[in-house]
């Protein structure tokens, strides 16, 4: 039967990892990431899996990189500094189509910042940290049981789609102790990559499918075939034809476009009678969820969208919420990364105001209501 | 380039193909090597074909990448091929795969190999890549494979294919971590210069890791199941502040574990604070109720317990209506109107000699006031929480605290 437990957001992200088979985590470790590391430095070897501590975070990412090519499910732990060191083989990752999870518990930047203070400053590096166009699926959690939920579907994300997932925690989940019930491992969807079924010298990698993607054998084994960071044919030799590389992009692009209900993750809270609405993702949505309840408490009509899937963006769910509010304020802690997103989208359809701290200290709900009194006295 | 065996080979990737080819050859029926290569140039697809599984990685990374490969296929050979790159972005990979002796072979191409090969690969000479010319010392791999206790370390030349041939097959069948320097020269030492009978990484990290897999292997173990809440009361707010040495973060994790298991609530302990915590402050957050806990933030607590001067100064107006604050009158310079006095510090010296439990102590206050998590709820957190040989006293600690708030209710 379904299991309750009490433990915090890093462990939920670890159990998550387990769960959903990933058995090799290559790592550095940093606050406030450092307990993910440092339970599947355990938890791995009990499942037969394998942990190593890198000298870096490229190097971290890299190996994970190797391994899943290898066949196993693969992840690391990182925090600001380590993801901007990830981003040369991240975008290693992506154009070779090779799954993996990276698990980035966000504290405050630039640089060394504030080690461990909370922030949500990475959702654009998550986004375009690696240079180029590129597809990317970056995930949010706000609970420890999304801790749980979202890394298990990270890796599913990852293998159904062949591409990175950046699982974007923050200090705020990763340090909450709370209960969340694991299910039993029966119960729990789990997507493995799909295998050839054709001969080796028919294979194409890198197939330039619509929506979809290639099969993924395990390297060096029967199947044979070229991985390179160069644009490449189906067969995954580098080439520079505009003709190939626009059909390549097609297919890189479409991979995610063409699957967004699969994707996309949201969650709507009282919205039908709302004036006003927040939208809000990883611990901030904590503080506006306190909000609402204590709006709805005082008579106001505050709802709020809650996203779980940050990139892709939920496009239509905001631009159908600018049709029914007349104000969306977006509260977190960055100077307005997704306000801006948000603003896109409306285009002015609906008012749009942020609520923006980067000092390491959360927004709180009391805060997040003075603003929406404040609505009724500047409107 | 010309050779003075009567070889040619019109690129590097023509000469690597034939060496590996050669090595496939003398290896017979063994698992065929998967070819990293971070070359500048280009391997040609006639002359890959669909032969050989070749990664062509970012420069200087692939050493790390080849670590991932190894622990999912361990029986493959690694045939790392690098030029400049291996000693400059790779330098760190490659000192610590060396250490590790992690299974792969490196085949570093000196720059007479690469330039030989009339396509302009080698950008610089790696030998000597600064700009004080002949003032640097000049870059030694080998010798530095060498110190890292690598398990094989040689060098080969392209004028003798069929010996480098041999030696990178010898240093395939050697577990651990290979560099081969390859070279165009005839003059130096070739072959292998240094062995070092090391275990192999990850076969020694799979049988340290053994030992593990007759301890569970399943999910974290269950912690009981959970009671129907007693209460109706959706959100109750607790918030401890002492200073450090006070003991309330673990007092913290008690009393969410008693709250949320022992009494089947939803609770929450916040964390992460940021610069709420103040003054030398140490702080913690516990909210429970029937209700899902939204924030877990106790912004507005309905029990406060202070255990100084500046708690009160800070939050003391932060209680809710109706709600509770205890404050330690040893503490504490002026008790505010309405405080509950407990001397929690001087119980938690009396019992147990030392202030760090005072956080245990205040746990008894909340047991005596919230009327959501009880006495026996907590002690059994506490058992589970607390190291065993200051259990007793712990608990005798949390037991006076209830008692002696009990007598200023």
């Amino acid at each position: 039967m379904p299991t309750p437990a009490f433990m915090h957001g890093n462990q939920a992200v670890a159990e998550g990892a387990i769960a959903a088979g990933c058995r090799f985590y290559a790592g550095y470790p940093i606050t406030p990431s450092s307990e993910i590391a440092e339970i599947l430095s355990e938890r791995l070897p009990q499942v037969g899996g394998v942990f190593i501590q890198m000298e870096d975070e490229i190097a971290s990412m890299a190996a994970i990189v190797g391994a899943s090519l290898g066949g196993m499910k693969t992840a690391t732990a990182t925090s600001g500094p380590g993801f901007s060191l990830m981003q040369e083989n991240l975008g290693f990752a992506v154009i070779s189509e090779i799954p993996c999870v990276i698990i980035n518990v966000q504290r405050v930047g630039p640089s060394t910042g504030l080690p461990t203070r909370a922030a949500q400053g990475d959702v654009m590096q998550a986004r375009w940290g690696t240079h180029g166009d590129h597809p990317i699926i970056v995930l949010s959690p706000s609970s420890v049981q999304e801790c749980f939920d979202l890394t298990v579907r990270a890796f599913n994300l990852a293998e159904r789609f062949r591409t990175p997932v950046v699982l974007l925690s923050d200090a705020i989940v990763s340090t909450l102790r709370e209960k969340l019930v694991i299910p039993d491992a029966a119960d729990i969807a789990i997507i493995n990559r799909t295998q050839p079924n054709v001969a080796p010298d028919d294979y194409k990698p890198y197939e330039f499918l619509q929506g979809d993607v290639a099969p993924l054998p395990k390297f060096g084994d029967g199947y044979r075939f070229h991985v390179t960071g160069l644009v490449h044919t189906e067969l995954g030799y580098p080439t520079e034809d505009a003709e190939i590389i626009s059909r390549w992009w097609e297919h890189m692009s479409s991979k995610i476009e063409d699957n967004l209900d699969a994707i996309l993750d949201w969650e709507e809270i009282a919205l039908d009678d709302a004036e006003v609405a927040l939208v809000a993702y990883g611990g901030t949505a904590r503080s506006a969820l306190h909000a609402v309840s204590l709006a709805r408490e005082q008579g106001i009509k505050l709802g709020m969208i809650k996203i779980r899937t940050i990139w892709p963006f939920p496009e239509q769910a905001i631009r159908d919420l600018a049709g029914r509010v007349g104000t969306i304020i977006v509260p977190e802690l960055n100077f307005g990364q997704i306000r801006l997103e948000v603003e896109r989208i409306v285009a002015g359809r609906a008012a749009v105001r942020g609520i923006n701290r980067a000092d390491g200290i959360q927004i709180s709900p009391e805060h997040i209501l003075d603003v929406v009194r404040g609505l009724e006295r500047v409107p | 380039m010309t050779l003075s065996a009567g070889l040619s080979y019109a690129s590097t990737w023509e000469a690597i193909m034939d060496i590996v080819a050669r090595v496939t050859a003398l290896r017979g029926d063994a698992p065929q090597p998967v070819v990293l290569s971070s070359l500048p140039e280009l391997p040609p697809q006639e002359l890959g074909g669909r032969t050989i599984s070749v990664v062509q990685g970012p420069p200087g990374r692939n050493i790390s990448l080849a670590i991932g490969l190894k622990a999912a296929l361990p029986n493959v050979p690694l045939l790392l091929v690098m030029n400049a790159d291996g000693i400059t972005l790779g330098t760190n990979h490659l000192i610590h795969a060396a250490r590790r002796n992690i299974g792969m072979t490196v085949l570093l191409l000196r720059s007479d190999v690469t330039q030989q090969a009339d396509q302009h690969l080698d950008r610089m000479r790696w030998e000597v890549l600064g700009f004080q010319g002949a003032l640097e010392t000049t870059a030694t791999p080998l010798e530095w494979a060498m110190a890292l206790q690598a398990a094989l370390v040689g060098r080969g030349t392209l004028e003798q294919p069929d010996d480098l041939a041999a030696l990178i097959s010898q240093a395939f069948d050697t577990p651990g971590f290979s560099l081969i320097g390859v070279t165009y020269a005839s003059h130096l030492e070739m072959g292998v210069l240094s062995r070092t009978d090391y275990p192999e990484f990850f076969d020694s990290y799979r049988r340290w890791s053994a030992s593990f897999r007759n301890l569970s292997d399943t999910a974290p173990k269950g912690v009981g199941v959970t009671v129907t809440p007693k209460t109706d009361i959706r959100r109750y707010e607790v918030r401890i502040v002492g200073l450090g040495g006070h003991g309330v973060k673990v007092a913290g994790t008690v009393l969410s574990e008693a709250a949320g298991i022992g009494e089947g609530l939803w609770a929450t302990q916040r964390g992460e604070y940021g610069s709420a915590t103040r003054g030398g402050l140490s702080m913690v957050d516990v909210v429970f109720g029937c209700e899902r806990v939204s924030y877990p933030g106790a912004d507005q607590p309905d029990l406060l317990v202070a255990l100084s001067q500046n708690a009160i100064k800070l939050y003391g107006h932060t209680v809710k209506p109706g709600g509770y604050l205890v404050a330690d009158p040893d503490q504490v310079d002026i008790l505010p109107e309405g405080a509950l006095p407990v001397p929690i510090v001087r119980i938690a010296r009396e019992i147990t000699d030392n202030p760090i439990t005072a956080g245990v102590v205040s746990l008894g206050c909340v047991a005596a006031l919230s009327g959501m998590v009880s006495l026996e709820t907590i002690k059994e957190a506490v058992v589970k929480k607390v190291p065993f040989k200051v259990r007793e006293k712990n608990i005798a600690a949390l037991e006076a605290g209830y008692q002696a708030t009990r007598q200023v209710m």
